[in-house]
C-alpha cells in the first residue's frame, strides 16, 4: 500500500511536464485540422465519395402497367429543388446580370464566370465558398453563352475559348456550352508545377471532326512552363468525342489556359 | 340382243364419261413460269459418326446457292470442315439461307463411353455398397481459405482409401466453400479443395481414373446460418460413389 | 520505480497526422482523376421535362401518355448529365408543339432552364404517334435542336421503347460525347423460377423475363457485344460448361464441351474471342482464351485458382483476373497473350473485376480486411489502373459484389444484400441516383450489356 501511495505521489510531483506535453500536442492536432480542414477546402475529402451509410434509399418503381408517380429522394445528395448551381453559395453576391435579349457581340469579350459545381453535399462540412470573381454569372442564372468566344473562369479553370466559325456559336449554343464544359472539367491542374506563381496562358487549338472527335490537337503558343502546356493538351486529348456536330464537317477551336487560376 | 345394246351403251357412256371426265382434268396451259432462282442445297455430314469420349469427329459441309451459312448460330463459310470433340451424343445444324429460300442439315456424331483398360469390370454396386460407401469415405473439412488438407483429414482419406481401392469403387470428390466468399472464387476454390483430396489419394495408392473431381462453390450449402458452426460444416470436400 | 517515457506517442501522433494530411491529398488528387475519367466533372445543363400533351381523347392515349413521360423523366434523370429543372417551377402553359412554344417564360427565372423537351403524344387506330422536340430555351435565334416523331403500336412496351429512344436522342445532342443507355439491357441470375436461371431486363429494372430453362444451376452470364447471344457456365449432370444461348434462336446452340468444369465466360469487345476458366488442364482452375466458337482454346494463366477474366474493353490487349496465388484472392492484370503478368491489388479480398468501357478503370469488390471470424462483406471500388488510385464506392460493409459497368462507363450495376437478401441495383458512379432494381427471389451477378 504504501508503496502504491509513494508511486502516485511520485507520478503527481511529475505532472507539470506531461501536462505541458499533452496541451501542447493537443493543440498541435487542433491546428493540424484547422489547416487540413482549410486545405481540403480547396479539394474534395477523403471520404465523400460514393453511396453512404444511412442514405435514405427510396425504391423507384416504374412499372409499364401502373404508372406510380415518381418518389422524391430524400437525403438525396444532388437532386434538389435548387435553382441551379449556386444553390450551395453561403452568401448573396453581387451578380452581374447581362439583359436576356442581349445578343453576343462577336469580338467583345465578356466576362463570364462559371462556378465549379457542387458534386457532394459536405454533410459535416460548411458549404464550401467557391472563390470566385466578383462578376460570375453562373451557368443557366446568366444571359446566353456569348457566341463562339469568351472567357470563362471556374474554380480551377481560367481560361477562354474561341470558335472560328462565327455563325457555329450563335446557332449552337447549346453545343459550345458542351464543348467549354467537357475541356474545363477535363483539366487536372495538380499536373502542372505548383511553383508557377506568375500567370502564364497556353493556347492550344484543334478541330471538332464531324462525328465529334478532337483533330489537329496542337499548341498554338506555348506558355513557356512545360507543365503547364502539356497539361492543356491532355485536357483536350483525353477526350474521345463532343458528340456529333450539328452542321458541317469541321469546326476550328482555341482554347487557352490561365495558370495559376486566381 | 338387248344386252349387247345395253353393254355398247354402257360402253359408250363410259368412254364419254372418260373424255368429259379427262377434259374436266385438263388443266389449262400453264403461261411459261419465269426462271426461279437456283436451288439451295446444303448438305453437312459427321465423319465418324461415333466416337468414344475424348475422340475427335470432323464436320464438312457443303451448301450451293446459298449466301448466309450458319453451323449452330455461328457464321460459316458456304463449304468447309470443322473438327469437333463432344463428350455426349450431339446433333448439329447448318442453316444456309439464299435467294430461293433457306435449307438445313443436320449431322450427328455418337458419343459412346470410353472403354475401360481392366478387362474384368467393376462389380455393379449394391445397396450395401452406397451404405458403406456412407460409412467409410465421409466429408472432410477445410480451415476458411485454404484448400490444403488438415491432419485429420489426411488420415480420414488414408483410410478411406484402403477400402476404396479393395472395392474398386468409382469416386466424385465435390469441393465446397461457405457462402461469404464470392460466387465464382468460390467455384475455383472449390476444385482446389476437390485436387487435394484426389492428390492425397493418388499418394494413398488410388488411380487417378477412379477419381472425379467437381466443384460447387457455394452453390449446394449444408446449412444457411451466419455462424462459424455452420461455415465450418460448408467448407468441406463431400464424396460420392459413381454407378 | 522508473519514470515512464511518453514522448513517443507525441511523435507517433503527428507522423499520424501526417500520413492522414497526405491521404487527404492523395484521395483528393485520385477523386479528381477518377471524376474526369467518369466525365462526371462537368456542369450540368438545366433541362426541363414537362408532361407531353395528350393529342387526342382515345381512351389509350392518356395511359400510354402517363407511362411515357415517367419512363422519359426516369432516363434523363438517371443519366446524371442534367440538372433537372423541378416540376415545381414549371409555367403553367406546357407547349405539345413548337407553335405553342413560349421560350421566355421557360429561360427565365424561376425555371431558368437552359433547354426544353416538349411535344404531344396520341393514340389513332391501335398506333401510338409520339412527336417530340428539343429546344434551346436561352437562345432566341435557332433555337430547334431536335425534332423527332416516333409511330409504334399502341402498347404500354412500345411506349417505353419510344421514351427510352427519345431520351437516348436527346443525350447524344447534349451530352457532349456521352451515349445514352436507355435502351440497354442487364442479364442477371435469379433464383425465383425454382432455381437459378439466367434473366434479362430493361437497364431500369423494367421487363424482367426469363431467358435460360437449364433445370440445374446457370451463373454468370456474359451477353455478347452484338447482344444476339448470351454466355454462361451451366451445371450438367457432371460437369460445369461454357455454354451459349442465342438470343435469335431462343435456345441454346452447340459450344464446344471438355472434360473439365468451365466458369466465367467473358466476351472481347470486338466479339472475335471469348476467355474463361477451366480446370481442363491440370484440374485446377486456370484461364483461357478461345474463339468465339469456342474453337482455339489456348491457357493463359498458370496460377492455382484463377478465375473470372475480364477483357479491356477498350484495347482488347489486356486481361483482369482474379488469383488465389498468394493466398486470398487478389486481382491481377496481364497482356491478352499472357505475358506481362501485374499484380494490382495486395490486400484483403479482392473480386470480381469490371473493366470501364474507356479502358481507365477497374471496378471490383474488396473486403480491405478479411478474417475468420469476418462476416463475409465486401463493398465496391474504383480503381484508376494508371495511377493505382483507388476510391470506394458502396460504404455499409454489407455484400456487395459483382459490379458491372454501364455503356456510358458512368453507371455501374451490382448485386447487394442490404435489404436483407442479394438484389440487383444500380448507381451512378459517383454514389447518385442508387435504385433497387429487382425484388422477387434472389438475384445476382448482374451484367450490363454492350450498347
Amino acid at each position: 500500500m504504501a508503496y502504491a501511495k509513494a508511486n502516485i505521489f511520485y507520478e503527481r510531483e511529475e505532472w507539470k511536464k506531461p501536462v505541458l506535453l499533452s496541451v501542447g500536442f493537443h493543440g498541435l492536432l487542433v491546428l493540424s485540422i484547422a489547416v487540413w480542414g482549410y486545405v481540403a477546402q480547396q479539394h474534395s475529402t477523403a471520404n465523400d465519395w460514393g453511396i453512404k451509410q444511412g442514405d435514405a434509399v427510396t425504391a423507384q418503381l416504374v412499372s409499364a402497367s401502373i404508372p406510380i408517380p415518381k418518389a422524391e429522394q430524400s437525403d438525396n445528395i444532388v437532386a434538389n429543388e435548387s435553382k441551379g448551381v449556386t444553390q450551395t453559395q453561403p452568401e448573396a453576391k453581387p451578380v452581374e446580370q447581362p439583359p436576356d435579349d442581349a445578343v453576343p457581340i462577336q469580338g467583345k469579350v465578356k466576362p463570364q464566370k462559371i462556378e465549379k459545381p457542387v458534386q457532394q453535399a459536405h454533410v459535416t462540412q460548411p458549404p464550401r465558398p467557391v472563390p470566385t470573381p466578383e462578376t460570375a454569372v453562373p451557368y443557366g442564372e446568366g444571359g446566353p453563352v456569348s457566341g463562339p468566344f469568351g472567357s470563362v473562369t471556374t474554380a480551377n479553370y481560367k481560361g477562354g475559348f474561341s470558335f472560328q466559325n462565327a455563325d457555329f456559336g450563335g446557332k449552337y449554343g447549346w453545343y459550345v456550352d458542351g464543348v467549354k464544359r467537357r475541356v474545363q472539367a477535363n483539366w487536372l491542374t495538380y499536373e502542372i508545377d505548383p511553383r508557377i506563381k506568375a500567370p502564364h496562358r497556353a493556347f492550344i487549338e484543334f478541330d471538332i471532326t464531324r462525328d465529334g472527335s478532337p483533330a489537329n490537337v496542337h499548341l498554338a503558343q506555348s506558355s513557356g512552363v512545360p507543365s503547364l502546356d502539356q497539361s492543356a493538351m491532355r485536357a483536350i486529348q483525353r477526350i474521345d468525342s463532343f458528340g456529333k456536330l450539328p452542321e458541317g464537317n469541321s469546326v476550328t477551336v482555341d482554347f487557352w489556359f490561365d495558370y495559376p487560376p486566381k | 340382243m338387248n344386252k349387247s345394246k345395253s353393254n355398247r351403251i354402257v360402253v359408250l357412256g363410259v368412254l364419254a364419261f372418260l373424255m368429259v371426265a379427262s377434259g374436266c382434268k385438263k388443266k389449262q396451259p400453264a403461261p411459261p413460269p419465269p426462271p426461279p432462282p437456283k436451288a439451295v442445297s446444303a448438305t453437312l455430314s459427321a465423319n465418324p459418326t461415333s466416337i468414344e469420349a475424348g475422340q475427335s469427329a470432323t464436320l464438312t459441309w457443303s451448301t450451293e446457292n446459298a449466301t448466309d451459312v450458319a453451323l449452330d448460330g455461328n457464321k460459316v463459310d458456304p463449304s468447309g470442315s470443322q473438327t469437333v470433340s463432344p463428350t455426349q451424343t450431339t446433333t448439329y445444324h447448318l442453316t444456309a439461307k439464299g435467294a430461293a429460300g433457306t435449307q438445313e442439315a443436320t449431322a450427328q456424331v455418337s458419343v459412346t463411353p470410353k472403354a475401360t483398360p481392366t478387362p474384368t469390370p467393376a462389380p455393379t454396386p449394391t445397396v450395401t455398397d452406397d451404405q458403406l460407401f456412407a460409412q467409410m469415405v465421409k466429408d472432410i473439412y477445410f480451415d476458411y481459405d485454404k484448400a490444403d488438407l488438415r491432419p485429420d483429414a489426411q488420415q480420414a482419406l488414408a483410410q478411406a482409401a484402403q477400402v476404396i481401392k479393395q472395392k474398386g469403387w468409382k469416386v466424385q470428390i465435390e469441393g465446397n466453400c461457405d457462402d461469404r466468399g464470392s460466387t465464382e472464387y468460390n467455384l475455383a476454390l472449390g476444385e482446389r479443395r476437390a485436387d487435394s483430396a484426389k492428390q492425397a489419394l493418388i499418394r494413398d495408392g488410388i488411380s487417378a481414373d477412379v477419381l472425379k473431381t467437381i466443384s460447387y462453390g457455394k452453390e449446394k450449402p449444408q446449412c444457411t446460418d451466419q455462424n462459424e458452426d455452420c461455415w465450418q460444416k460448408n467448407r468441406r470436400d463431400h464424396f460420392s460413389l459413381l454407378h | 520505480m522508473v519514470k515512464e517515457k511518453r514522448n513517443g506517442t507525441g511523435k507517433s501522433s503527428l507522423l499520424l497526422l501526417g500520413f492522414m494530411l497526405l491521404g487527404s491529398f492523395l484521395s483528393a488528387a485520385a477523386q479528381d482523376r477518377i471524376k474526369i475519367e467518369l466525365n462526371m466533372g462537368q456542369e450540368r445543363p438545366r433541362l426541363a421535362v414537362p408532361d407531353f400533351k395528350a393529342a387526342n381523347g382515345d381512351p389509350q392515349t392518356a395511359p400510354l401518355n402517363t407511362v411515357f413521360n415517367q419512363v422519359l423523366w426516369n432516363d434523363l434523370d438517371n443519366a446524371g448529365i442534367f440538372d433537372m429543372v423541378a416540376k415545381s417551377f414549371y409555367p403553367s402553359q406546357t407547349p405539345g408543339q413548337p407553335a405553342e412554344l413560349q421560350a421566355k417564360a421557360w429561360g427565365d427565372p424561376p425555371p431558368n432552364a437552359g433547354v426544353l423537351t416538349f411535344g404531344s403524344l396520341g393514340v389513332n387506330n391501335g398506333k401510338v404517334d409520339v412527336q417530340g422536340w428539343l429546344y434551346d430555351v436561352k437562345n432566341p435565334g435557332a433555337p430547334q435542336i431536335l425534332g423527332k416523331q416516333y409511330k409504334e403500336d399502341a402498347t404500354p412496351d412500345m411506349a417505353r421503347m419510344i421514351a427510352h429512344r427519345f431520351a437516348d436522342e436527346i443525350i447524344a445532342r447534349l451530352g457532349s460525347g456521352i451515349a445514352g443507355i436507355a435502351e440497354s439491357q442487364i442479364y442477371f441470375v435469379s433464383t425465383r423460377s425454382g432455381n437459378k436461371e439466367i434473366w434479362s431486363m430493361d437497364y431500369d429494372g423494367a421487363n424482367q423475363k426469363q431467358i435460360t430453362k437449364l433445370g440445374s444451376i446457370a451463373l454468370s452470364p456474359r451477353i455478347s457485344p452484338d447482344g444476339s447471344r448470351l454466355a454462361f457456365s451451366g451445371l450438367t449432370r457432371d460437369s460445369w460448361q461454357i455454354m451459349m444461348y442465342s438470343l435469335e434462336l431462343g435456345r441454346t446452340v452447340a459450344f464446344p464441351r471438355n472434360a473439365g468444369d468451365n466458369f466465367s465466360p467473358a466476351w472481347a469487345s470486338d466479339g472475335t474471342k471469348i476467355a474463361f476458366a477451366s480446370t481442363i488442364h491440370s484440374g485446377l482452375s486456370e484461364i483461357f482464351v478461345a474463339d468465339a466458337n469456342g474453337a482455339g482454346a489456348r491457357r493463359l494463366s498458370t496460377g492455382k485458382g484463377d478465375v473470372s477474366p475480364v477483357f479491356n474493353p477498350k484495347t482488347n490487349g489486356q486481361i483482369a483476373w482474379v488469383s488465389g496465388r498468394t493466398g486470398l484472392p487478389q486481382i491481377y492484370v496481364m497482356d491478352a497473350d499472357g505475358s506481362n503478368v501485374q499484380k494490382m491489388t495486395d490486400q484483403g479480398y479482392a473480386v470480381s473485376p469490371a473493366w470501364s468501357p474507356n479502358g481507365l478503370l477497374l471496378a471490383f469488390a474488396w473486403v480491405r480486411n478479411y478474417g475468420p471470424g469476418v462476416l463475409g462483406g465486401s463493398d465496391i471500388y474504383l480503381m484508376d489502373i494508371a495511377s493505382r488510385q483507388i476510391i470506394q464506392l458502396t460504404h455499409d460493409g454489407g455484400r456487395n459484389d459483382f459490379p458491372s459497368w454501364s455503356p456510358d462507363g458512368r453507371h455501374i450495376v451490382f448485386q447487394s444484400n442490404r435489404t436483407g437478401n442479394e438484389q440487383i441495383w444500380s448507381v451512378l458512379a459517383d454514389g447518385t441516383h442508387l435504385q433497387q432494381l429487382t425484388r422477387q427471389g434472389r438475384n445476382s451477378q448482374p451484367n450490363w450489356s454492350f450498347k
